[in-house]
């Protein structure tokens, strides 16, 4: 179990050096987070809507669209240079990896998540008075949900002559049951309802990380596997 | 295989044409107001709905018969 | 069974299906009396539950042999995957377009947010990827498992998909035909025309499906003919 652990952690850990020493997919996903926000509140016609009565589902679209972009190239590196033949024949199990690729792009994506809130919260001025751990644990289970998907088809995407534009007709339709809880979630928590009316929206979200982790983590060696 | 294709194009415009013939009394009557009072007279959505039906299940057999017909080209010319 | 049993069962199912049919129109369009709220429009219900269900039945058999495919690796399994795959992109339509031709009438607009069609635009769109992810793979083994790891995954999340837009929110008609409430229930004329129309499209399914699977044989063997001309005999399952 501890080596397990540790072969999740070195993957993981690996992903994590390569992105900290370039910031490439952080740049581009904090650039397109702060650039959508940017036209988005231009977008707003502020006599006609407040903007921040959808400021909160903004944020849960923005949080999709700059993760597709930096998610699709989760398997880049390793397809370019030929890293992943030497990858499959070391002994490491292929969950293993898979859960290191999630690991490593959960904590990129909670990065960049934490910047979409900075930002929108300070664009469309929004304020929040609620439980911080209910809106983290929602955001939390959202990405590690959203994060299980699209490791996994992005490994398909590499692959498709279609590329990166793939993945987001593969993964949004999937991702309905996230939108909806976690954006109705985060809206309520904005308008200072009670956590009452969310701890459902939590539960569910939570359901759905868990099975895409699981589900992901087995599937992953038919996707991986020339 | 000229007969087979001539056939075929002579069924489809059969078919559309008892389709329009059927439908023409409703577009007749679409623009009148009577026709519009729809809850007891939508022939219109009830004919489109069969038609749709019809189509789409048609396309598939379409497709299905094209590509046993391939395979039996490439079997005659062996 | 051999090709020729294969044939004969296509031909009776297809006849069948195509009289069940005909009985099905004739029932609807001249037999069954008008439902007395929603009038005309409800004899639309004739075939659209019966697309639904056959759309279902088709999501199942992608998923189960999407599963059983990645388990055991056997051919046919994907090609029946692919076939359910073809009826669900086919009968999804269906209900998604004679959904929206009855709501125009019974709800007044023609989309509606309602749940059940939500559902089938969502489901629509999942087949679309698994037919993308299959044709745009450079390696056509590797998209059979790409495609299949789609059909299982979109079958784990139907049930999630399905709570959370029916947790949104709801105006579907429910299940007219089983509750005993309903309008509906009171005319027998009218369940009876319901179960021709599921047998009508069920028979249908079984037939096409059972084509497109063939067919999807015959193009395998043609294939493994490609791949060593040297063996000409058949890989007769």
């Amino acid at each position: 179990m501890r080596a397990y652990v540790a072969l999740v952690w070195a993957v993981a850990r690996k992903d994590l050096l390569v992105e900290f020493r370039t910031y490439e997919r952080l740049t581009a996903m904090g650039a397109f987070t702060v650039l959508v926000g940017v036209l988005f509140n231009f977008s707003i016609d502020s006599a006609v809507v407040r903007p921040q009565d959808i400021g909160a589902a903004l944020i849960w679209m923005t949080i999709i669209f700059g993760g597709i972009l930096g998610m699709g190239r989760t398997f880049r590196l390793e397809e370019e240079d030929g890293a992943l033949a030497g990858i499959l024949q070391s002994p490491i199990p292929l969950d293993a990896l898979f859960l290191g690729k999630v690991l490593g792009n959960f904590v990129l994506l909670s990065m960049m998540a934490a910047l979409v809130f900075f930002v929108f919260g300070l664009f469309f001025s929004l304020s929040f008075s609620g439980n911080p751990v209910v809106l983290v644990a929602i955001v939390g289970f959202g990405v590690l949900g959203f994060v299980s998907l699209t490791t996994l088809f992005s490994a398909m995407a590499t692959r498709s002559s279609m590329g990166e534009s793939l993945l987001p007709v593969l993964v949004f339709p999937l991702l309905v049951p996230l939108v909806v809880y976690g954006a109705t979630a985060t809206q309520r928590l904005f308008a200072g309802r009670p956590v009452v009316e969310v701890s459902g929206n939590v539960r569910m979200l939570a359901a759905f990380a868990v099975l895409f982790t699981v589900a992901g983590a087995w599937l992953f060696r038919f996707v991986i596997e020339e | 295989m000229m007969a087979r294709k001539w056939f075929s194009r002579w069924t489809t415009a059969f078919l559309l044409g008892v389709l329009l013939f059927q439908a023409s009394p409703v577009w007749a009557q679409a623009g009148t107001v009577l026709g519009r009072q729809t809850l007891g007279r939508a022939y219109w959505h009830v004919f489109a709905a069969y038609a749709v039906m019809w189509i789409l299940v048609l396309g598939w057999v379409v497709s299905i018969v094209r590509r046993l017909r391939r395979v039996e080209e490439r079997l005659g010319k062996e | 069974m051999s090709h020729k049993q294969t044939r004969w069962a296509i031909g009776i199912l297809g006849t069948l299906g195509v009289a069940t049919m005909i009985v099905l129109h004739w029932m609807v369009f001249f037999w069954v009396p008008t439902e007395s709220t929603m009038g005309i429009v409800q004899r639309i219900f004739y075939i659209h539950p019966a697309a639904w269900w056959v759309a279902f039945l088709g999501f199942g058999i992608v998923g189960l042999c999407s599963a059983v495919y990645l388990w055991l690796g056997d051919e046919r399994l994907d090609r029946a995957a692919v076939a359910g795959a073809e009826a669900g992109m086919v009968f999804t339509t269906i209900g998604l377009i004679t959904g929206p031709l009855w709501g125009q009438v019974a709800w007044g607009t023609w989309w509606e947010w309602e749940p059940r069609l939500t559902l089938a635009l969502i489901l629509w769109f999942i087949y679309l990827g698994y037919f993308l992810v299959r044709r745009t793979t450079a390696n056509p083994e590797q998209g059979k498992r790409f495609a299949a790891v789609v059909g299982v995954i979109g079958v784990l999340d139907i049930p999630l998909i399905h709570v959370s837009v029916t947790w949104l929110r709801s105006l579907h008609p429910e299940a007219v035909i089983l509750n005993p409430e309903s309008p509906m229930n009171l005319e027998r004329s009218m369940g009876l025309t319901f179960g021709v129309g599921f047998l009508a499209f069920t028979l249908i399914f079984a037939c096409l499906f059972l084509a497109s699977y063939t067919v999807a044989g015959y193009e395998y063997e043609l294939k493994l003919r490609d791949a060593n001309p040297g063996g000409t005999q058949r890989a007769e399952a």
